[in-house]
């Protein structure tokens, strides 16, 4: 027996609208139920994926408003009038696809489960990194765990999305990276 | 393996960096994966009718039931069927090795994730629901939670045959020459004590699958798992059906690691199944995953090893005592492994005794995972090989060369082994690592070092189990070259290897081959597990692919009018005089297919020897070089760098084999630094990935991977599986770095930043 999501009673369902993927969908559900929970009942999304459910790590990661989110984290009732992009919306975004092809040529990843979270962190770090931002690319995926790759494969993707003249990682603790050997 | 380089001259050395990589990268499957599309055993929500399940879980970690009560559940809204131990129609108990685990339990609970009743429900609110509608008295039994004190306390087992009824399930102990006498001999003798944790697997997907009726009594389960074969049998077991009336599909499962070796929800979603007559989903939430799901074992081990004046091991003694938890699952396989490492399978050494204790307790479940006890032993032996060296006052690389064993020596265990390079090639080629030329700094707060270890690993079941397997090669009906063999998917990259290995043995291109994966309906291949599908994959490929290529050879002729001599096979179809005659799709359309089939069984390869089980015959090494910087003021450990040598055979599908090297190593190093699913009173002190911390991208080191390939032409096993090798050396090489930066040996794992910190205060008071 689960003591974490001991619901007493099946709550109310509410009506929630917002975009998906461009599109206007509105869904009657609980008003504490969940993004992630919403999209994947609707059957159409499978990028979005349950892997902790407290946030923790990142497979179920989509955009909300262009921002990273784990989407287990955001209410049903804070959808409304927002936009909220997954892997599916995302598969013609020129972000995306250089994105997927990264992670293919440098064989990022292996079972695959975590890996859409990934990319959608990815998509939003080049995108605030266009927008000014000096974060590292690497920082965009502090939230998402791998258990399969021990991140190499997401090293050398992210090598090759930042690009030649990115800045020398150096560690805020004050300790130099290796260098790439 | 010639002559000259048996001395530790390394040849053949090559770095799988980003450019191998890239090139290499097939990506055929890729994409699918990353744009979400690959559907796992848990994306089964399409299937009409479906109901979700829910598992009833024990309140306590050890306890007598004395009532269960499903009547108020049986009426709650949307509740199809509630289900438990007087439901099971077959057997109510599963078990790889032993079946002990209750699918229900219906007296008694032995560990707080054992399961007494399921609910299939409309919806996964219902059914949870439901479960809270489920009335359980227990009447709670004293908590056996000290695997030391295990054999002195009540048996979990009153039923079995443990060892004089206690909670001692397996003892077993190697040995060979004469150990006091050895002992007598020695000028440094080294005893320490090793602890090594409960790690949890942390696969990204949950345990999950579905479970469909067939309508005529039968099932067909689509669940993450590591054996269909094994898995339905043990099902039609418990389903009480035949064993043709149980189909598993494994693929695609999101990660495994050994934690999906043992069933997980197909008893359940099973009988609930069959039960309701509807497709039944259970997907584990994570909190119910680390409450639930297997641990690897945690090892408390007394090391005492020696040496004579000159480094030479003469001596090596170690007394274990393995937790296994409430269920046997692969525990006494666990065992034997861990002996077998346990006896430094690397070095000569003259008389050992390792003796090891595998005990019930309340503490969980523990069973397979990476590295099968191997690498918990390996952390011991390395760091007594440190101890002596220090003892000795000599390097601990010389200490080593002093006792690798050479080519052509026996394994520790008495038995021939083969390994694809000499061990001191291996040691040599981590000695010219550039991380040993990183200057150490001691900046005030961080201070760096670098230390080194070594590991060997076998491939295969070992110790004289049952291992063979098969595989099958057709032509499909579209005209694709189909490839079957019933090993799981769950990332490992078994598919582009097997892709790879039929593209050169036929000279098709890659997309004309079709690979199937993991079906219980295909042929049996055994469990995909312990290294051995990329050795099983290419000797059975090797013996039915000439066999195949004749028989299409033979029909190509007949179909083209073309004499069988001059025949090619090449990309898109078969060839004659450079020109395409017909395509693999004309071809298919011209034939019986079942005459253009070709499948075998064959054993995995095993020593020569005959008489008693033995270790592993094909043997791989690996030497791991750690870079750590060691924060004086929290105590924390970063690893900077890893950088591995390998001895492993020929590299098939170099992002394979590099992904394996790198993920396995990044898992040691959550071993080695964070990772312990404590347990107080038999109960998991961390319920999720907030509290269980593995490594993120941030706490990865640069990794890099050098593939010592010098292996004999004439090898017949020149391929071997990597799948645990990368975790084998990685925590002492860890603990080695550590000492080197800190002065501090660390023997408990997971390095406690909090007892490091107060040792390195006693060792610069001690300055």
């Amino acid at each position: 027996m689960s003591d974490h999501y001991q619901v007493p009673e099946t709550p109310a369902q509410e009506n929630i609208s917002f975009e998906l993927n461009g599109a206007a969908v509105i869904r009657s559900v609980p008003g504490a139920g969940t993004l992630l929970d919403i999209l994947r009942e609707s059957g159409q999304i499978t990028s979005a994926r349950a892997g902790c459910r407290v946030g923790r790590c990142g497979a179920c990661q989509v955009l909300l408003d262009g921002r990273a989110v784990p989407s287990c984290l955001v209410m049903a009732w804070q959808l409304p009038g927002h936009h909220v992009e997954t892997v599916e919306g995302l598969n013609k975004d020129p972000d995306f696809l250089s994105v997927r092809d990264a992670l293919a040529s440098e064989s990022a990843l292996q079972c695959g489960y975590c890996t859409p979270g990934f990319a959608v962190s990815l998509v939003a770090g080049i995108r605030q990194r266009r927008q000014g931002s000096t974060v590292d690319l690497t920082e965009s995926v502090a939230g998402n765990l791998c258990r399969c790759t021990g991140y190499g494969g997401l090293r050398r993707a992210i090598d090759q999305l930042s690009g030649p003249g990115c800045p020398d990682e150096t560690d805020d603790r004050g300790v130099s990276l290796s260098e790439k050997q | 393996m010639t002559p000259e380089n048996s001395q530790g001259d390394v040849r053949n050395l090559v770095t799988l960096d980003g450019d191998a990589i890239r090139k290499a990268t097939s990506g055929m499957d890729l994409a699918q994966r990353i744009e979400g599309r690959l559907a796992y055993a848990t994306d089964q929500r399409h299937l009409s009718g479906l109901l979700y399940g829910a598992i009833l879980r024990s309140a306590c970690a050890h306890a007598l039931i004395t009532r269960v009560d499903i009547s108020r559940a049986l009426a709650m809204p949307g509740v199809h069927a509630v289900i438990k131990a007087d439901d099971v129609p077959g057997l109510n108990r599963f078990g790889i090795v032993i079946r002990d685990q209750p699918v229900f339990c219906d007296e008694r609970v032995r560990y707080e994730g054992d399961a007494i009743a399921a609910v299939a429900a409309d919806t996964p609110e219902q059914a949870r629901d439901a479960l809270n509608a489920i009335d359980v008295d227990y009447q709670p039994l004293p908590v056996v939670s000290d695997a030391t004190l295990a054999e002195q306390q009540p048996a979990l087992h009153d039923s079995r045959e443990t060892h004089g009824g206690s909670n001692l399930l397996a003892r077993e102990t190697l040995e060979r020459g004469d150990l006091d006498d050895a002992f007598s001999r020695c000028a440094v003798i080294v005893e320490h004590h090793y602890q090594t944790p409960r790690q949890m697997h942390a696969f990204m997907e949950t345990e999950g699958g579905v479970a469909i009726p067939d309508g005529k009594g039968g099932v067909l389960f689509r669940a993450g798992c590591q054996s269909g074969h094994r898995d339905a049998e043990q099902l039609a077991d418990i389903l009480g059906v035949a064993r043709e009336q149980v189909t598993v599909e494994s693929t695609a499962t999101g990660g495994a690691f050994g934690g999906k070796d043992e069933l997980t929800v197909q008893p359940a979603a099973g009988l609930l199944a069959l039960k309701t007559g509807r497709p039944v989903m259970i997907h584990l939430d994570r909190f119910e995953s680390c409450r639930t799901g297997m641990k690897r074992h945690p090892v408390a081990v007394k090391m005492t090893t020696g040496c004579d004046a000159g480094g030479r091991m003469l001596a090596h003694k170690a007394e274990a005592i393995l937790d296994t938890g409430a269920y046997a699952s692969l525990g006494p396989a666990v065992l034997e492994n861990y002996l077998d490492h346990a006896t430094a399978p690397l070095y000569r050494i003259e008389a050992y005794r390792v003796s090891g204790r595998l005990v019930y307790t309340n503490n969980g479940v523990c069973g397979a995972f990476r590295g099968f006890g191997g690498n918990q032993a390996t952390f011991a032996v390395e760091s007594q090989l440190d101890e002596l060296a220090r003892g000795l006052g000599i390097e601990p690389a010389t200490l080593r060369r002093i006792n690798l064993r050479s080519p052509g020596d026996a394994g520790s265990r008495n038995q021939t082994v083969r390994w694809t390079a000499p061990p001191a090639c291996v040691l040599a080629a981590a000695l010219d690592s550039p991380l040993w030329s990183r200057p150490d700094t001691d900046t005030g707060r961080w201070m760096t070092g670098t230390g080194m270890a070594m590991g060997a690993q076998g491939n295969g079941l070992g110790d004289g189990l049952p291992d063979s397997g098969g595989g099958r090669i057709s032509l499909s009906p579209a005209g694709r070259i189909c490839v079957e063999f019933g090993i799981s998917d769950y990332g490992q990259n078994i598919v582009e290897s097997i892709i790879r290995f039929v593209c050169k043995g036929v000279g098709c291109r890659e997309t004309d081959v079709e690979v199937v994966l993991g079906r219980s309906r295909g042929p049996d291949s055994g469990p995909t597990s312990a290294s051995r599908s990329t050795v099983l994959v290419h000797g059975v490929l090797a013996s039915i692919l000439p066999r195949w290529m004749d028989a299409v050879r033979g029909h190509a002729a007949r179909v083209s009018g073309h004499p069988v001599k001059g025949l090619e096979f090449g990309p898109g179809g078969m060839f004659f005089d450079g020109q395409q005659v017909l395509s693999y799709g004309e071809l298919a359309g011209s034939a019986n297919l079942d005459e253009m089939a070709a499948s075998a069984s064959q054993n995995f390869p095993v020593a020569p020897d005959s008489g008693q089980p033995v270790g592993r015959y094909l043997q791989l090494q690996i030497a791991t070089v750690a870079r750590v910087a060691v924060d004086r003021l929290t105590g924390r450990v970063r690893v900077t760098d890893l950088h591995h040598v390998t001895a492993a055979g020929r590299v098939i599908y170099p992002p394979g084999y590099l992904g394996q090297i790198e993920g396995a190593a990044v898992m040691g190093q959550g071993m080695a630094l964070t990772e312990d699913m404590t347990t107080h009173d038999g109960c998991y002190q961390a319920d999720n990935l907030d509290q269980y911390l593995i490594p993120t991208f941030h706490d990865a080191p640069v990794q890099r991977v050098d593939v010592l390939d010098d292996t004999p032409e004439d090898d017949p096993y020149p391929v071997r599986g990597v799948g645990e090798l990368g975790i084998e050396a990685v925590a002492p090489a860890i603990t080695a770095a550590i000492e080197v930066a800190t002065g501090v040996r660390v023997r408990r794992l997971p390095v406690d930043p909090g007892d490091l910190l107060v040792e390195m205060a006693a060792q610069e008071q001690n300055l």
